[in-house]
């Protein structure tokens, strides 16, 4: 008798995220960031255990020394090339070109291979570190062809003005994909180059309404052609949250792990809903908190300059009545306190509604399969995700 | 009695960490141990002092266990009465292991500081050096342009709008005149170009091409002409001595170093700017010193009182009071004591040649170059407004 299907519990709750973020957050600020591979590992096995397919979560088994290692190791090689190279192309560029224009795309272009080595190292390091039912995931070195390819299929893409992103997107998963294994059962990407172009239809048809209008307006001088590039403007955002929900169904429902499968039925209105929401209670969650330093520097003022209530803050030089120290103090809180705030609540309100949104509406199809799978061996990977953790990649899981 | 003492009976989920098979096991917690019993009749015992709980767990309310030291066992308990009473009995639930490889962590840790402080503190000065004596006359002017506007910019009002330019006929013609006096010309392979800016700040600085920026604040501060000669003479040393062009290079190199080191954790631009201030400060010490001694010469040959950049300095640190303790580490300027003892030799030592004492400015050209932002200037309005409010 086949099993039924797996359907995905997700344990993550605001309180809680909201209290490990702000901790972690501001551990990271006061150790001048030495903390945040801490943080990293603390946040992520928070996320991985909240996801839980068939009630069993996932772990994360990361340790932040072997982060702090590797960041290290990408240090030594970074700097390098950072230190040196940009500055011996601004001096060319200079004095060949006039200008720093030069520089800073030739820089850009030197650090955009890298940039494909290190996702794809950080990618093998996150697998290698997850464990779900007591067995590890894993991804297979292969380095090199993702180099090249993402290079090549993003030159694709920029040639074609973005209208072959979803094929981009499909390929550089697909490659991903067939190397990753869960114990020693290889995954596969199912689905054909063009299985997603149908995702991004109405981000198409988005651009194509302000393409359109702004051309026809501008060519017939009719400015009521306008009125289409108001309606495409109003379109893409909801394009762009129906290309995310459906183009993460398409790519998981094509994904086999030997006999097992999934079904995945996420929705791009309730994407569009938690970032719509999620923002509004952000903003105003942070103008509140802005409020709050106001009237703290407000009161500190008063305390240093009493006269000043009863002459009225007239410009930013009242500000000069506050000790220096204080003024800096309070300038550093404040400009502290609201990024980590805009970090801390865009976790709460847009990162774990859409983690679990994506979760809950997964499931695993046939998953006796499963029962087969056995260990693979730890993938002793000493580098970690150093390279991704220097270079500016952001926070993607 | 349901105490610690007591032995529960419960059901829990365990994986061995060999297949994917999650295995339903009976649990037996004695006050010592937990015994696991599996579904083939097997059964094995972990010690009450070995139970680890994992942390960070987004389920706050079950539990999930593995022995000490063991990688791969976990035991994934649900809510209920057994979990509060594992977590009773468990005396090391959430000790965590003990750091591995610290070794290697420290010497990687020892050679990342050691390369990165050969590249920002080795490399990169001496090849921006080398570098800024190459750069080609029109790529430096191109340098000084863009940072110049960069400059504006920054120092502009809360609507956005650049610094305005000081240039009143008659104020431009006294600055000209003080220029040539001070005839650098052959010193340098592009002409010098002085701007005055409409601000506050005393201050004047040099930008890599031959653009001197004097501030207002600067010339109103000044007593006499003389001292905004000192500093123009000054600022010329450091075009000469091409300090400007090495900073701008330096930087080049600099920053995306600290960057990489500060990550993107909140707020890392100030963590990065304080840093790379404490750097440069500590060339600048140097660079402002050559400059001083330039300008002592300048002054001395075109018959002007080195002791007027002394004077003024004096002045600035009556005011404002010598930077001692920590904040002379982020000043880019020496200790002014130091700076005004070696005006005061200069003088002594022009004097001794007998240098002639003609002033920079005839009196009429020093009200022109004071008003050179125009009659109503924003500073004198802004004077008055503070000096009400005192």
């Amino acid at each position: 008798m086949a099993l039924r299907d797996l359907t995905t519990d997700y344990a993550g709750r605001g309180t809680p995220m909201f209290r490990l973020a702000l901790k972690t957050g501001v551990l990271t600020v006061l150790t001048l960031g030495f903390y945040r591979f801490w943080m990293k590992t603390r946040m992520r096995r928070y996320y991985w255990s909240a996801i839980r397919p068939g009630g069993q979560p996932l772990e994360f088994t990361g340790r932040p020394t072997e982060m702090l290692t590797g960041f290290l190791t990408a240090v030594v090689v970074l700097a390098f090339y950072i230190g040196l190279v940009n500055l011996i192309l601004m001096f060319l560029s200079f004095s060949l070109f006039g200008g720093d224009a030069p520089a800073y795309l030739l820089s850009f272009l030197g650090l955009v291979p890298m940039i494909f080595f290190a996702q794809y190292r950080a990618r093998r390091y996150i697998l290698a570190r997850t464990r779900w039912r007591g067995i590890r995931f894993g991804l297979e070195p292969g380095v090199k062809g993702y180099v090249w390819r993402a290079s090549l299929w993003w030159i694709v893409t920029i040639l074609s003005a973005g209208i072959l992103w979803p094929v981009k997107t499909f390929e550089l998963e697909k490659y991903r994909t067939d190397r990753t294994w869960y114990g020693d059962q290889r995954f596969e990407q199912t689905g054909g180059r063009w299985s997603l172009m149908g995702a991004m239809k109405h981000v198409y048809i988005a651009a194509a309404l302000i393409g359109a209008g702004s051309a026809a307006a501008a060519l017939l001088e009719q400015p009521i052609w306008f009125v289409a590039t108001a309606m495409g403007a109003a379109w893409a955002p909801l394009g762009l949250a129906h290309w995310k929900a459906e183009s993460f169904k398409r790519l998981t429902e094509g994904k086999r792990l030997g006999e097992a499968g999934f079904r995945c039925r996420p929705r791009g209105g309730r994407i569009v809903a938690i970032y719509l929401l999620g923002g509004l209670a952000i903003a105003g969650l942070l103008i509140a908190l802005l409020f709050a330093l106001g009237m703290g520097i407000g009161i500190l003022l008063s305390v240093f300059d009493p006269e000043l209530i009863a002459q009225g803050f007239d410009d930013l030089a009242s500000l000069a009545a506050l000790p220096a120290w204080v003024a800096t103090m309070a300038g550093l809180t404040a400009y502290f306190a609201a990024f980590l705030f805009w970090g801390v609540l865009r976790e709460v309100f847009i990162t774990m509604p859409v983690a679990r949104h994506l979760a809950e509406s997964t499931e695993i199809v046939n998953p006796d399969a499963l029962n087969a799978i056995r260990q693979r061996p730890r993938d002793e990977f000493a580098e970690a995700e150093g390279f991704a953790d220097a270079l500016p990649l952001g926070d993607g899981i | 009695m349901t105490g610690a003492g007591a032995v529960l009976e419960a059901f829990a989920d365990y994986v061995d960490g060999e297949s994917a098979v999650v295995h339903r096991v009976a649990l037996r917690l004695s006050p010592d141990r937990l015994t696991i019993a599996l579904p083939d009749g097997t059964a094995f015992d972990w010690m009450a002092d070995e139970l680890r709980e994992v942390p960070d767990q987004a389920d706050s309310a079950g539990l999930v266990l593995a022995p000490a030291g063991d990688m791969l066992h976990r035991l994934h308990v649900g809510t209920g009465e057994i979990a509060r009473l594992i977590r009773l009995n468990a005396p090391a639930l959430r000790r965590r292991p003990p750091v591995e490889n610290k070794g290697k962590i420290a010497a990687w840790a020892a050679g990342a500081i050691a390369s990165v402080s050969l590249i920002i503190f080795v490399l990169v000065p001496v090849m921006a050096n080398q570098l800024a004596l190459l750069l080609p006359p029109a790529g430096e002017r191109a340098l000084g342009d863009a940072t110049f506007e960069q400059v504006r910019t920054a120092l502009g009002d809360a609507d956005f709008l650049p610094v305005e330019l000081c240039e009143t006929p008659e104020g431009l013609a006294a600055l000209t005149k003080m220029e040539a006096r001070l005839d650098v010309g052959p010193d340098l392979p592009y002409p010098v170009t002085v701007a005055v800016l409409d601000h506050d700040l005393v201050n004047a600085f040099a930008l890599p091409g031959g653009r001197v920026i004097l501030f207002r604040g600067l010339i109103e501060a000044a007593e006499n002409p003389e001292e905004v000669a000192a500093i123009l003479a000054h600022e010329i040393g450091h075009v000469v001595n091409r300090d400007p062009t090495r900073d701008a290079l330096r930087l080049a190199g600099s920053i995306g170093v600290l960057g990489l080191i500060f990550g993107d954790f909140a707020g890392g631009t100030v963590m990065l700017l304080l840093a790379n201030q404490l750097i440069n400060a500590k060339y600048s010490q140097a660079a402002e010193i050559g400059a001083d001694d330039y300008a002592h010469a300048v002054l001395t040959e075109a018959g002007l009182p080195p002791a007027a950049l002394g004077t003024f300095f004096e002045r600035l640190r009556a005011e404002h009071g010598d930077e001692a303790g920590w904040a002379a580490h982020f000043s880019t300027h020496p200790r002014m004591v130091e700076r005004v003892d070696a005006a005061l030799e200069a003088q002594a030592r022009a004097e001794a040649a007998g240098g002639a004492a003609v002033p920079a400015l005839s009196a009429s050209e020093w009200r022109d170059l004071r008003s050179i932002c125009g009659p109503n200037s924003a500073s004198e309005q802004g004077a008055a407004g503070r000096v009400g409010r005192q």
